[in-house]
């Protein structure tokens, strides 16, 4: 992956609540270059959505700093989309509406936006699920759905906070995929987080290891691109897998 | 056991039900005044709608409902979503708003008399009050419905404070919302016909005290079905606007 400077600079990030006071972060630096993958894997609690939040712009750090593109993160950044947890669909508006909410929101809808939506909708294979409403559709295409959201104003990066958690793993291994080719299209940089080893080992070029608030490990992911399912079964793949799960107990 | 095969059974109920109360006061011969039997009633229900001297009645109960109804469910549901969004507000009034619900609203009654004078408008105001707090209180709930992820994805996506209100807050509230409309319908029959027992000169509540001074128990147990047949009416014409307002969501997975 070229070099093109970074898309993400966390530098020396502390994050703390006040009442009651609580250290989430200590002393965190990060940086992702343009285009890349990184995954961020950590138990529960460790702190990682907290830095994923802190990235987005929608906390602010207690000390240190927080650059996207060069420019210090302070509001909601405009140049991600964010893909959360849950879908997060709106039950009352159709899917195609709910792709389009990010633009809708800002201006009308023209016929480019509709046809960017459909097109988006089509790449993640619901197509004929346009006007259907979120609650008609099963997890993984309510997930496919929050994914095309995420992507339909073309942002130069994707913040995800563990989106394929709730799936199925064959589900969730269609989703990784299909979130790499999208991602490949447009050289969107992405910071994912999860829980899960296997899943950051696949999507990422390089994963961090995050523990109490701190980066205790990070590892580059040297598999080819694009990924495909039987890498994983690779020794390289396992062994990667290992060194992240030895350093997710070290203290 | 099929839908239809319950209706079915529960109308058959009814009939029994019916039939029984018939052969009681047969047997029993008791009292007209004390216990009409269901063919009197229904001969006097009938001939009220064919000759026609209910349906002024009837027409002036369902106007005193659907009129306090209507401006109870507003000023609720504005109400609700001042108090919702505004803390401070919340916290000033409150207290206010929950003791002028506390105070039994008929209580109330004699003094609008005063203030409004018999007829209408009395029945009216008294019947938007009862409205009034289930919407209100409904609303403040619906407002909090949005899921934290959503509010997120609002505040990421740049959404101004009234967008999130109009696009988030109040779509995602709208069946805690048409909940406390279904409720409100029940109560505001209920506050128009008391409110006739009050200050009415005409309405269905107002013949029942009319046919009280008459000591017509007749006249009394068929004005009860009508009211009962309109509440219904009211009932289900609200369920069916709530069908059509939350059409979408409603519908599940179909497979």
């Amino acid at each position: 992956m070229p070099i093109k400077g970074n898309f993400l600079k966390i530098e020396a990030v502390s994050f703390a609540y006040e009442e009651p006071p609580v250290d989430v972060l200590s002393n965190v630096s990060w940086s992702i270059a343009t285009g890349a993958v990184h995954c961020l894997v950590g138990r529960s609690g460790c702190g990682k959505t907290t830095l994923l939040k802190l990235a987005a712009g929608l906390l602010r750090p207690t000390s240190g700093s927080v650059q996207m593109l060069g420019s210090e993160v302070d509001k909601p950044a405009q140049e991600v989309g964010f893909v959360f947890q849950s879908p997060s669909l709106l039950e009352w508006q159709t899917v195609l509406n709910n792709v389009l909410l990010p633009i809708s929101l800002h201006r009308p809808i023209k016929r480019a936006d509709q046809m960017a939506a459909e097109e988006l909708l089509q790449f993640v294979g619901l197509a004929d699920y346009a006007e259907r409403y979120p609650r008609q559709l099963s997890g993984g295409q309510q997930s496919r759905v929050a994914l095309a959201r995420a992507l339909i104003t073309k942002p130069d990066g994707l913040l995800m906070d563990e989106p394929f958690a709730s799936l199925d793993a064959i589900t969730r291994e269609e989703l990784q995929d299909e979130l790499l080719q999208l991602a490949a299209l447009r050289q969107t940089t992405i910071f994912f987080v999860t829980h899960d080893i296997d899943e950051a080992v696949y999507l990422a070029d390089k994963v961090a290891v995050m523990n109490s608030g701190r980066i205790v490990f990070s590892t580059d992911v040297s598999l080819s691109r694009p990924r495909h399912h039987e890498q994983r079964y690779s020794p390289k793949y396992n062994s990667t897998c290992l060194n992240l799960r030895n350093a997710l107990t070290i203290q | 056991m099929s839908v239809n095969r319950t209706y079915l059974l529960s109308l058959l109920f009814l009939i029994i039900l019916i039939i029984f109360w018939e052969g009681v006061v047969r047997v029993t011969e008791v009292s007209a005044l004390v216990f009409p039997a269901p063919s009197a009633v229904g001969l006097v229900l009938w001939e009220g709608l064919t000759v026609g001297f209910l349906w002024p009645h009837i027409w002036v109960t369902s106007v005193e409902t659907l009129l306090g109804f209507t401006l109870g469910c507003a000023i609720g549901f504005v109400t609700g979503i001042i108090l919702g969004e505004i803390s401070f507000l919340r916290k000033l009034l409150w207290p206010y708003v929950l003791a002028s619900q506390v105070v039994p609203k008929l209580a109330l009654g004699p003094i609008f008399i005063v203030w409004f004078g018999f007829g209408m408008t009395s029945t009216v105001v008294i019947t938007a009050l009862i409205c009034f707090f289930p919407l209100l209180e409904n609303t403040m709930t619906g407002l909090q419905s949005a899921s934290p992820d959503q509010r997120t994805l609002f505040r990421m996506l740049g959404a101004s404070r009234w967008q999130t209100l109009l696009k988030l807050k109040i779509p995602s509230g709208l069946p805690v919302v048409m909940a406390g409309i279904r409720v409100a319908i029940v109560l505001a029959l209920v506050g128009a016909v008391v409110g006739e027992f009050i200050g009415g000169s005409a309405g269905l509540g107002a013949s029942i005290i009319t046919a009280q001074g008459m000591m017509d128990s007749t006249l009394m147990f068929a004005l009860f079905i009508v009211i009962t047949a309109l509440g219904m009416l009211f009932y289900q014409l609200t369920s069916l606007l709530e069908l059509c307002m939350l059409k979408g969501r409603l519908e599940v997975q179909d497979k």
